[in-house]
């Protein structure tokens, strides 16, 4: 079975914080119920329109192969059962930072990932970093719940 | 006037021995020297005295001008003398000997020098003898240098020798000066009674009542004579080398005919005569008419005569002489020798210093970013007439043959074969075929040019190494050099009809070393400082925009097909996992440049770096809204939109340059060839322009703009009332119409920068003016402002526009407005249409940036020239110092760390950039399991390391790179610090939860691990070995180009104000000239006092006053005459208030002091009085010696009290108090440093001026140093030009190292070099040459113009090195007996 590295269900709280810039790609702002993350993420709103207020699932895992072997990089063809079939939305991409915020008991880690330009930033409890490591490679699934 | 002193040395045998050929013989000196009459006959062939040229049969006359003793006149003669033919005989010298000795006009200042300083009636110097010794033995000690031994005969001769009595023949001496062309001695001004006798004696006489004449001329018989006479060891004393009386001319040698040559014309009807010969005609028809003379009994036209050929001969030497009597001037002007040899046209710059050359093209440029940037296309018209001389061997035999079958006309063809016996085949005339089959290893084909060839290209104005570089041949079709548009860059080429030269090196020698040395890829940084020149541009830079923006994405088709473009289907790809992978797959564009950057697995480059573009929102890192960081990892895109910053020129951290330092140059160059072909093909298929709808303003952007306007117009409106009424607020130093310009230029330019701030919002993304600017391929915020919304103010000479009429700039608007309409400041946009009076405006402004650049471009071009000539000899040598030819030291570490400018990675000319390495260490050795180390660790690990370095590499590294490195592991250490803290681990841990994660996430964050610093600092230390500079290395003329280059594209901005308004220095060209001519007065000297007491104000003010000058006028209340019945008197009353209000420290007292030191009064003074009535009443009482003088002395008196200064600095102009920061300091206007650091309050240890020769004389050399370093750095700074510091540092030391500071101008050169071809090569060329052959200088040709002038090969770069070879057998030892039976 696939290890996630993270999961939880988010509530979009705005949409582009700075003022639109891009046509096609929103920067939302979402907060996690379960874990109480705060999320910043670029989404190609073309292809995956959001609303304020709106909530979805959000899984971060190494692969998407179900057994959990690690991803190749390659393309496989054919349709082969994948943990993307139960989500609407999934990109790939890289793990490039980590940085602390804050100290003491607000300390807080951001965790930061890059899906070919498309921008993460997850900031939460420090215990919830200890999956991931630098430069790794990441699949962000979104579904709408 | 010379010969040539060849190093030669051969014994005579009677069998001559085996001497293997060491190849042509090498010039080693050159002697200069004066040619006697008798030398001048013994060298010559023939005597020249007939006139005419050629007799009716058009033969040349026997010893006419053109006997053919003297080599063949023309094409069909031979030469009497060597029996050779035009092209063979070098030609031979004649004689011409004059009926009367004359002056030679190049040594006339000489000759009266000589005069001046020898007695005229006994020949000797005009010396005691005690003194002459002395100067003897001073003239003779072996240590004195060439120039220290001129300046000593100056000496002798211009101060020492008096015109007075001979101290051995007791002849009083007249004073000796030019007067025309003639030498004239005055002994009118002597009284010995000598005049008085003769006066007396002539007074007898009837018929003369003129007065007596006591002056005489010196003419050349005269001095031959006394110069005849004159001892050797005088001679010695006046740093003659020869016997002077070789300075007068008795014989002309007549020059060959080859340098003179003469043409028929008009079919062969008359000759065309050279003008040294048409000269030499003239002498000898003078000289004849003089011998005529001579022979004559009566002999009084003899002396007209004599002074025409004077004249003649004067004339043939330098026709531009002065002094010819106005009669005598020819309407013809000849060209004499001097006019040969001097200017830019002139033998030493036009046909010595550079030569025309063989294998050349030129035509019109354009671009092709199909090439590569090492490429260059040819046309084939172009390579069929260049050729290479390759030589026939086995593996070309078949390609040769080919192109011997083809031809001169047929393209991959060869125009010649030059055979082993030296002889040469023209392939246009001879049977090709069978020139082909007989092809024979060792022949040289000429062949046509072909892809791979190695030819040198170059645009004109040459100004730095890389205007001239060497690039691949690429034979190609049409009529124009092309080549990548990323090389536009250091040829500083566009291409609206640009032209540029094509040489092609004819051996292998010749190519590998301009492959080597000159390559584009081996010239990719500028060695100005270390930035990457060849680099993308316009179009790269526009495309790569707008594929990395964050909204670009594409389907695998046209993913897969934008990775085609990239090369030309040759490379491996490998297609990255799409970013989005469902609903559907979609690559971003940022994926596309991680595939350029590394396109395969294979290929091992992993770039990390990061980069602020220009729409960095200055926070939040990769985060930014605007995506403007840019953040490479392992050569995946991961943040930001690439632009100029990242992908163009003139950075050191982006892509380019980081590929360059951490891979290698190739790397990078083919990465750029990559993203040329990529960018060209997707931009063509996308499309970029602009239209009339790119600049029509919206609705919003209107409304802005008329507000911003309307605001600036009501604030300007506000000041003039202010201004009207009196009440403005002043700026510090500026009077009330100071500060109203200046606030209201500030409230102009205001406007324009927020109009241009609101375009830059308000447009919409898809514009492109915008995106060009945004992403820095072409325009500025203010170019896009000015199209759309607004102008804005025209300035002319720094100011808004002058008044051309009547207190108002033109008639439309009322006299004397202040009014931003009417001073220049255009409302409208480009878009919008200028009204009249702004279009009037627009030109004035337009008008002066023309004639700038028109002007600016001859000043720099000769500051250039200056430049180049004064540094072009200094060069690295093996022991790091840097030297000039002649082995002077001028700095013994090169730029104090021997670290080579153009290699240098960090900001400000630091070797290292430390905290890219870092990053890029950090994400090329993953952590994995590894544990991080401990701060204390990692310094002993650090230090450990250092010192191991040390003690291996031969230099180690700078204390201050040491220094860089432990300060920069300090700070990481910090950080690593400051996150352990933040996590709660460090010491007091407080048993959490799971401790274990903590660790790794503060590993993860900021930690490092032992491996990783291991490879951190191996990178550090073998990198900075690395970046040592070269011996060999022409490290003077790159530093000159570096000072030089910058100059010409300094803009307009010649002003700058220094912290305060109204305190402008020069800036710009101008102020380079000054600080490298050593200019004695500067144009804005400012000196800079840091006050002792900095934070306070009040304290400020009053050393303020004691440096500003203040004059009696301005503290005085009243200055009286107050007349008595019984005296006359002047009151002066002090405004002591106002003294005190201001701080001085003035009482009457302190006045009379004043007064009595005031030059103007001091000579008055003797006749008055000063009496302190009280503290602040002065009464001054003039003498009652003359009473109808007093009225007219008291009032002088009273009109020149009001000037006297009573406190302050007499040369200072002004002082205001300047805030930086939160400190005070003072800016001193004026000279005189010495007095401001002795100012009490002023801290002297800190206090700084610009005026270099100043600081050098109150200071010292040591400060000169630094401060032209300082000054240059600033100028430079101030127009947004970084030059390394080490650049600088060498000019200012070469102008320094002599002791005092040398200006780069014709006098400072002259005390920094010795060699008389150099500096004849640079200006006054005839001086030096004559002076030379009078001194007898030696010029060994060590420098580069001498070598260049003579054709040797330098000693500079591949120069430096020889082979040294032992050509002696080695002995042969045989061991044990010799042979029984050999």
């Amino acid at each position: 079975m696939v290890e996630l590295l993270f999961e939880d269900i988010f509530t979009l709280i705005r949409i582009d914080p700075d003022g639109k810039k891009f046509d096609k790609v929103s920067r939302i702002e979402a907060q996690s119920e379960q874990f109480d993350m705060y999320m910043q993420l670029d989404v190609n709103s073309e292809i995956y329109p959001l609303q304020v207020g709106e909530k979805f699932a959000m899984v971060l895992a190494p692969t998407l192969n179900l057994d959990g072997t690690p991803d190749t990089g390659f393309y496989t063809q054919g349709q082969r059962k994948s943990l993307a079939d139960k989500f609407e939305y999934v990109m790939h991409g890289k793990l490039y930072k980590l940085s602390e915020e804050g100290s003491g008991i607000n300390v807080k880690v951001e965790i930061y990932a890059s899906f070919g330009g498309l921008l993460m930033m997850l900031k939460g409890d420090p215990s919830n970093a200890a999956k991931f490591e630098l430069d790794q490679r990441l699949f962000l699934l979104m579904r709408k719940v | 006037m010379c010969d040539m002193a060849v190093a030669q040395d051969q014994l005579q045998f009677t069998k001559e021995p085996f001497i293997e050929d060491v190849g042509p013989h090498r010039i080693k000196s050159i002697q200069f020297s004066t040619f006697s009459g008798s030398e001048i006959r013994k060298s010559a062939e023939v005597q020249v005295w007939k006139s005419g040229y050629y007799d009716s049969t058009r033969k040349p006359i026997e010893n006419a001008l053109l006997d053919p003793h003297m080599g063949p006149a023309n094409k069909g003669g031979t030469c009497a003398t060597c029996h050779g033919n035009f092209t063979t005989c070098p030609g031979h010298f004649g004689y011409l000997n004059l009926a009367l000795p004359v002056f030679n006009v190049g040594y006339t200042n000489l000759i009266v020098d000589i005069l001046k300083s020898i007695c005229k009636s006994c020949a000797r110097i005009l010396l005691r003898e005690n003194d002459r010794v002395e100067f003897l033995k001073k003239m003779r000690n072996p240590k004195l240098e060439v120039l220290q031994k001129s300046a000593l005969a100056k000496d002798i001769a211009t101060k020492k020798c008096k015109p007075t009595a001979c101290s051995r023949c007791r002849y009083v001496n007249g004073m000796v000066k030019k007067v025309g062309m003639s030498i004239m001695h005055d002994r009118s001004k002597i009284v010995d009674g000598t005049s008085e006798e003769c006066s007396s004696a002539i007074s007898h006489k009837k018929e003369s009542k003129a007065s007596v004449n006591n002056v005489h001329v010196l003419n050349p018989v005269r001095v031959l004579a006394l110069f005849k006479r004159m001892v050797d060891e005088d001679c010695e004393l006046l740093y003659l080398n020869e016997r002077p009386e070789k300075l007068i001319m008795t014989d002309i040698a007549v020059p060959p005919i080859p340098i003179r040559p003469s043409v028929f014309t008009d079919g062969g009807a008359r000759s065309n005569e050279n003008d040294i010969t048409a000269r030499l005609s003239t002498i000898i028809r003078a000289n004849a008419i003089l011998r005529q003379e001579l022979e004559n009994p009566d002999k009084s036209k003899c002396l007209a005569d004599w002074e025409l050929l004077q004249v003649e001969v004067a004339q043939y030497i330098n026709s531009d002489v002065r002094g010819i009597p106005f009669n005598m001037q020819s309407s013809t002007p000849y060209r004499g020798f001097v006019q040969r040899l001097k200017g830019k046209q002139g033998r030493f710059r036009g046909n010595l210093s550079g030569k025309r050359v063989e294998y050349t093209g030129r035509t019109v440029i354009s671009p092709d970013p199909n090439l590569k940037i090492t490429e260059v296309a040819i046309p084939i018209l172009m390579a069929q007439v260049l050729t290479y001389p390759e030589r026939v061997s086995h593996h070309n035999i078949e390609k040769l043959k080919q192109c011997v079958r083809n031809g001169p006309q047929k393209y991959p063809g060869a125009n010649f074969i030059r055979y082993p016996d030296g002889s040469l085949r023209h392939l246009r005339y001879s049977s090709r075929k069978r020139a082909a089959d007989e092809l024979k290893y060792g022949y040289i084909v000429e062949r046509h040019l072909e892809d791979g060839d190695v030819v040198l290209f170059n645009r004109q104005p040459s100004l730095h190494r890389m205007s001239i570089m060497s690039h691949r041949a690429r034979v190609m079709p049409w009529r124009t050099l092309r080549f990548n548009e990323s090389v536009c860059n250091p040829y500083n080429a566009d291409f609206d009809g640009d032209e540029m030269n094509l040489h092609v090196p004819q051996t292998q020698e010749a190519r590998t070393e301009a492959l080597m040395l000159m390559g584009v890829e081996n010239n990719l940084c500028t060695p100005k400082n270390g930035e990457i020149l060849v680099a993308s541009t316009q179009d790269f830079l526009t495309s790569s925009f707008l594929i990395t923006r964050k909204d670009t994405f594409y389907d695998r088709a046209a993913f897969s097909l934008l990775c085609s473009y990239m090369g030309d289907g040759m490379d491996h790809i490998d297609l990255p996992t799409p970013t989005i992978i469902k609903p559907i797959e979609l690559w971003t564009g940022k994926q596309l440049f991680s595939v350029l950057v590394r396109p395969n697995a294979q290929m091992r480059v992993f770039l990390n770096f990061t980069v602020l573009e220009k729409n960095y929102s200055k926070s939040s890192e990769t985060m930014c809204p605007n995506d403007g960081f840019v953040y490479f990892r392992n050569s995946e895109l991961l943040s930001g939109q690439l632009g100029k910053a990242t992908l163009g020129n003139g950075n050191k951290d982006g892509l380019f340059s980081v590929l360059l330092r951490d891979y290698n140059t190739h790397a990078a160059a083919t990465c750029m060839n990559r993203l040329a072909k990529l960018s060209a093909r997707w931009i063509g298929n996308h499309g970029f322009s602009i239209g009339i709808d790119d600049v029509q303003p919206g609705y919003l952007l209107n409304k802005q703009k008329k507000a911003r306007i309307d605001e600036g117009y009501d604030a300007c409106d506000e000041l003039i009332q202010s201004f009207n009424k009196g009440n403005l607020k002043l700026q510090p130093g500026c009077d009330a119409a100071q500060t109203l310009e200046a606030e209201i230029t500030g409230v102009l330019n205001k406007i324009r920068e927020t109009t241009a701030k609101v375009c830059m919002e308000e447009l919409h993304w898809r514009n492109s003016p915008l995106i060009m600017s945004q992403c820095g391929s072409k325009g500025s915020p203010i170019n896009i402002s000015q199209m759309i919304a607004c102008v804005g103010q025209q300035s002319v000479g720094g100011r808004r526009a002058p008044n051309g009429f009547i207190d108002r700039s033109l008639p439309h608007f009322p006299r004397k407005s202040k009014m931003p309409a009417a001073k220049g400041f255009v409302a409208n946009s480009f878009y919008t249409g200028l009204t009249a009076t702004e279009f009037f405006f627009h030109t004035m402004g337009g008008r002066e940036g023309l004639v700038d650049t028109a002007v600016k471009t001859a000043d720099t071009g000769y500051m250039s020239r200056r430049l180049i000539k004064a540094l072009e000899d200094l060069s690295i040598h093996y022991d790091d110092t840097v030297r000039s030819a002649s082995g002077g030291v001028v700095q013994f570490l090169y730029g104090d760390d021997g670290m080579d400018p153009a290699k240098m990675e960090g900001k400000s000319g630091v070797p290292l950039n430390l905290e890219r390495l870092y990053l890029k260490v950090k994400a090329t050795c993953p952590a994995r399991a590894q544990a991080s180390l401990s701060p204390s660790e990692v310094f002993k690990i650090v230090e450990e390391k250092l010192a191991r370095h040390d003690a291996a590499s031969a230099g180690g590294c700078s204390d201050a790179f040491k220094k860089s490195l432990l300060d920069f592991m300090c700070t990481k250490m910090k950080a690593f610090r400051h996150t352990k803290s933040a996590l709660q681990l460090d010491e007091e841990y407080i048993g959490n939860a799971n401790p274990n994660i903590l660790v790794k996430v503060a590993a993860n964050i900021s930690g490092i691990t032992s491996q990783q610093l291991q490879v951190f600092l191996d990178i550090c230390t073998s990198r900075y070995d690395s970046k040592r500079i070269e011996a060999g290395m022409a490290i003077g003329a790159v530093g000159a180009q570096s000072i030089g280059e910058p100059g010409t594209q300094m803009t307009l901005k010649t002003f700058h104000f220094a912290g305060v308004a109204s305190m402008n220095v020069t800036l710009g060209v101008p102020r380079i000239k000054e600080i490298i001519n050593g200019a004695k007065k500067i144009s804005t000297p400012i000196i800079t006092a840091i006050l002792e007491c900095h934070s306070d104000v009040k304290s400020a003010r009053i050393v303020k006053g004691c440096v500003e000058k203040t004059t009696l006028g301005e503290v005085a209340k009243s200055m009286k005459i107050v007349m008595t019945s019984r005296q006359a008197s002047i009151v002066i009353t002090l405004d002591m208030e106002g003294i005190h209000a201001l701080h001085l420290k003035i009482s009457a007292y302190s006045v009379k002091q004043s007064i009595l030191q005031h030059s103007k009064i001091k000579s008055m003074m003797k006749h008055h009085s000063i009496e302190v009535l009280d503290d602040r009443k002065l009464r001054i009482l003039p003498s009652d010696s003359d009473k109808r003088k007093l009225q007219f002395e008291l009032h002088t008196l009273r009109a020149t009290l009001p000037n006297v200064i009573v406190k302050g600095i007499p040369t200072v102009e002004r002082a205001v108090i300047n805030k930086e920061g939160k400190k005070y300091n003072l800016l001193v206007e004026g000279t005189d440093m010495r007095a401001v650091m002795g100012t009490p309050g002023v801290d002297g240890c800190q206090t700084k001026s610009n005026n270099i020769i100043e600081v050098k004389e109150t200071l010292g050399i040591e400060a000169a140093r630094k401060c032209i370093i300082s000054e240059i750095q600033y100028t430079m700074a101030s127009h947004g030009m970084s030059i390394d510091i080490r650049h600088m540092m060498l000019l200012a030391d070469l102008m320094t190292y002599k002791g005092e500071v040398l200006g780069i101008t014709r006098f400072g050169i002259q005390k920094m070099k010795e060699s008389v071809l150099m500096l004849a090569s640079f200006e006054k060329t005839a001086d030096h040459l004559f002076n030379a052959s009078f001194n007898g200088r030696d010029d060994k040709i060590e420098g580069v113009s001498e070598c260049i002038i003579m054709g040797i090969p330098m000693q500079i770069g591949t120069g430096i090195l020889k082979v040294k070879q032992s050509v002696k057998q080695e002995l042969k030892l045989n061991y044990g007996l010799d042979p029984i039976i050999s």
